[in-house]
């Protein structure tokens, strides 16, 4: 699923961490990493019940009432992987033998990324929409499961009914852990996402989309009276294609990624469009890095 | 706006085939998408500023229909109703009279009856034949059941009004003659009506396009000249054919010199006269002419000519035992000198008129002659007393002769030849007879073949009559018989050869047929032979002086169609309906091969396999 040589390159890279929020670690949690948690955030008012220990004694002398020293949080970093499989995610405008090049490309990011998560230490859950889940899972070892797992995402049958988007992102939020999501969808729903992401920022989950949309989706190359019958839905839509309606197409697609990119980045998180004729080697190595996911 | 063919209307049911086709034809191509949200989204919003667009789209099938609707309308033979049409022949009567001179309508009357006439060309149809009579003093048709818009127009170009009266009789006659083909004839009749005659003559349907408003005229209706004691003296009568009362100013001009001028008053329809004294007596002609006045539309009655005839004279010799009647008859005419005498004249002179009050003479070659009795030339055969009940026959020298209180007790029956006609025919034999000798061997001849001691005709009323007129006949002045005023367009008989000299300047030389170039107003000179002379051309006529207009001439006949009124014809258009459709065939043709611009790339996808 993917090259040697696309491995080798993960393996030195590392998610970035979601941006630290206040009051959201407390240190109470056992670290795994104990050597690296002696960095300093804040102090609090002493509440009685915590533990002595953290008394900053040398405040304490001074204005002789008791603060406790908050210090970083250093558990790892749990990454959710939520990979949309709906039968969008399939489509591909030519009909033919073999994977759709959309999904592919969408697996082939999922498990990348996963790869780069497992290899730098982070947890991974990989939940898709049609309810398959992975994880949690730590540790590179995991890491020819997760890719086993992915690859038999494909042999799922094609048209299971569909879950809308808000519903499946809601499911996720309710088990989530705090970190990192990242979305792989096309994003195709009537409804939007809106509900879902704000449900998986509120378990403290910072949403970065990847949005796949395939060549036919950005730039169609239909032409003629058509009835357009939507994949998933089957509602139909009359299409008399000039000049005239592609600028319309064009106009309404910025108008949404717009729309999706903001509903994004409200709750932090980060939104990158994904053209899936690209080989995932450059969209990981070249455009993920070059917006700051990889480091 | 109608159709003659209302069941064509079924071909519209062909719009539903090529709406059905065109549906058809629509019907659109399945393709799978991921989702239709963006194609919603992209449907709405175009849909949302574009209607326009919208019927772009249906353009071709709009072209479609509508040429199926311009065919169909076509085929349903449409026509409309064209005002001022006739029907298929007409025959348009054109009052060309003096009247039609009046300038109440500008530019005239005959202007905007040409106007009248012209439109009716135009709206000619196809199959229309129009026939344009003139109707002046000798009605004739110009142009006959002819189509051809370029000849009528230009026939139409070239009618002038005259100066004459308008022969309503022989117009109407012509006409009648023209239309009695076997299609209906409509005539138009466009004329100011001044004059018209009885137009329910007419067959068929007739239509009256009156022209003219007003009736003010001012006319010279009379100059007359009379030798007095002084001189000449010129009557002029000023006749107002209006409706208020006007004055003018009127100039007597004798030769070009001002004799005198006057501002005269005249009512409305009343006749002012004026007497024009101390005209120079040797003047040739005279002329009186309105200067100034305000309510004057006719110009060509404005004028009037008067040639003195007085300073003509004619020798008589009256050869009689004495006769105190013919003597006092003979003296009483003007411009006569009557030498007397007992005996057959025996030297050469030679005398325009000899009177041979029953005597026997031998008259020299060409002579002209007026004998009495038995005793002049021709030999009596007999004696006749059965005189009364005289038949008069129509001769100059029988004009305004009463005949019937005339008793004649005997007359003689003479060996006249045949070319001397009875003029007075008793019920025994002539009584008056008057002829022209063919031979040249005497002149005019007027016979009474009775004595007048043995009648009372010279006590009678007819004497100086009968008298005057032979003279005239036997001896006209200035040796010609020319009339001194003819009215415009009569042909005056002057022999071939005479050199006659037009109010305009120009000298024409006559043929064999006479004088008929009169159609100036004015006075002519001619020199014919050794004999000279002027005449006058004068206007003098009351009837068109009287220029009111009769528009309700068209209530004076039940089938008169007002001009508002008319019958209108039918006037197909199917030809522009037939030619539209074709266009806009070509026009389909071509936005489905070319494309508008914003079709520019589904053109390709629509055409059908």
């Amino acid at each position: 699923m993917l090259s040697e040589s696309l491995l080798q390159s993960l393996r030195l890279l590392r998610l970035s961490a979601p941006r630290k929020r206040a009051g959201s670690y407390t240190g109470e949690r056992r670290s795994t990493r104990r050597g690296r948690s002696v960095e300093f955030a804040d102090y609090r008012n002493y509440t009685p019940g915590d533990d002595p220990r953290r008394v900053d004694w040398n405040i304490y002398a001074r204005l002789e009432r008791p603060y406790i020293r908050l210090f970083e949080d250093e558990e790892d970093l749990t990454v959710h992987l939520l990979l949309d499989d709906s039968p969008s995610m399939f489509w591909q405008a030519e009909e033919g033998a073999g994977l759709a090049q959309k999904w592919l490309c969408a697996a082939q990011l999922a498990a990348a990324l996963g790869y780069v998560a497992l290899a730098s230490g982070d947890r991974v859950v990989v939940e898709t929409s049609r309810g398959q889940r992975f994880g949690p899972r730590r540790g590179a070892a995991s890491a020819a499961l997760l890719i086993t797992f992915i690859e038999r995402l494909s042999l799922e049958p094609r048209h299971r009914p569909r879950a809308a988007l808000n519903a499946w992102l809601a499911r996720c939020a309710r088990d989530a852990r705090p970190g990192l999501a990242i979305l792989i969808s096309d994003m195709l729903d009537e409804e939007g996402a809106s509900e879902g992401i704000a449900a998986l920022a509120s378990k403290g989950l910072t949403v970065n989309l990847l949005h796949t949309l395939s060549p036919d989706e950005l730039a169609p190359s239909l032409a003629g009276d058509l009835q357009l019958k939507d994949v998933e839905t089957g509602s139909a839509q009359d299409v008399s294609l000039d000049a005239g309606v592609l600028a319309a197409y064009h106009r309404q697609l910025s108008t949404w990624r717009a729309q999706l990119a903001t509903e994004v980045q409200r709750f932090g998180g980060r939104y990158v469009l994904v053209n899936t004729a690209l080989p995932p080697e450059a969209i990981v190595l070249r455009d993920l890095r070059r917006e700051g996911w990889l480091t | 706006m109608d159709v003659l063919n209302p069941l064509a209307f079924w071909f519209a049911l062909l719009a539903i085939p090529i709406v059905l086709l065109y549906l058809l034809r629509l019907q659109r191509r399945e393709q799978l998408v991921s989702s239709t949200l963006l194609w919603r989204r992209a449907a709405l919003d175009r849909e949302a500023n574009a209607l326009w667009q919208r019927l772009q789209r249906n353009l071709l099938l709009f072209l479609q229909l509508a040429t199926l609707a311009f065919l169909i309308f076509a085929l349903a033979r449409p026509y409309i109703n064209a005002p001022d049409a006739a029907s298929q022949q007409i025959v348009v009567l054109l009052d060309t009279s003096a009247s039609m001179q009046a300038t109440d309508v500008r530019p005239s009357r005959f202007e905007a009856a040409r106007a009248q006439v012209s439109a009716l060309i135009e709206a000619l149809g196809a199959g229309d034949r129009m026939t344009l009579i003139a109707v002046d003093e000798a009605p004739r048709a110009l142009v006959t059941l002819t189509n051809d818009k370029p000849q009528l127009r230009d026939t139409l170009r070239a009618l002038r009004p005259t100066l004459g009266a308008a022969n309503w009789s022989a117009a109407i006659a012509l006409a009648k003659a023209i239309g009695s083909g076997d299609r209906e004839t409509t005539t138009f009749v466009v004329s100011d009506g001044a004059g018209a005659a009885d137009l329910t003559l007419l067959p068929g349907p007739v239509r009256f396009i009156p022209v003219g408003e007003s009736s003010d005229n001012l006319a010279i209706t009379t100059l007359a000249l009379r030798r007095t004691r002084d001189g000449l003296a010129a009557l002029v009568r000023l006749t107002n054919h209006g409706l208020r009362d006007e004055e003018a100013l009127v100039v007597v001009e004798a030769e070009a010199a001002l004799i005198d001028a006057r501002t005269l008053a005249v009512a409305a329809g009343k006749s002012t006269e004026w007497t024009v004294s101390d005209i120079p007596p040797d003047a040739r002609w005279v002329r009186a002419r309105i200067d100034k006045a305000r309510y004057n539309l006719l110009a060509a009655d404005d004028a009037a000519y008067a040639v003195n005839g007085s300073n003509i004279t004619r020798r008589a010799l009256l050869i009689t035992r004495g006769n105190l009647f013919l003597e006092q008859a003979l003296a009483a005419l003007p411009n006569l000198r009557v030498a007397r005498a007992t005996t057959p004249p025996t030297n050469a002179e030679r005398y325009d008129l000899y009177v041979l009050d029953n005597m026997s003479a031998t008259l020299p070659a060409g002579a002209n002659a007026l004998l009495i009795g038995a005793q002049g030339v021709f030999t009596p055969v007999a004696i006749f007393s059965d005189t009364a009940y005289a038949r008069v026959a129509p001769h100059p020298i029988a004009r305004d002769l009463d005949w019937r209180t005339v008793s004649v007790r005997d007359a003689y029956r003479l060996a006249a030849p045949d070319w001397l006609q009875p003029v007075v025919e008793g019920q025994g034999g002539p009584l008056v007879l008057a002829g022209e000798s063919p031979d040249g061997a005497l002149g005019r001849l007027v016979v009474l073949s009775f004595d007048l001691r043995r009648s009372d005709l010279p006590l009678q009323i007819a004497f100086p009559i009968l008298i005057a007129n032979s003279v005239a006949w036997l001896a006209p002045p200035g040796g010609l018989d020319i009339p001194l005023s003819v009215r415009p367009g009569a042909v005056v008989a002057l022999p071939a050869g005479a050199r006659v000299t037009l109010p305009s300047g120009e000298a024409i030389t006559t043929g064999a047929q006479g004088f008929a170039q009169t159609d100036q107003l004015g006075i002519y000179t001619f020199e014919a032979g050794q004999a000279q002379g002027a005449f006058a051309v004068n206007f003098a006529n009351i009837a068109e002086s009287r220029i009111a207009p009769n528009p309700d001439l068209a209530l004076s006949r039940p089938n008169l169609l007002p001009a508002a009124e008319a019958r209108a014809a039918q006037r197909e258009f199917w030809h522009a309906l037939a030619a539209l459709a074709l266009a806009l065939l070509v026009a389909e043709w071509w936005v489905y091969q070319r494309g508008l611009p914003a079709l520019g790339r589904r053109s390709s996808a629509r055409r059908p396999a």
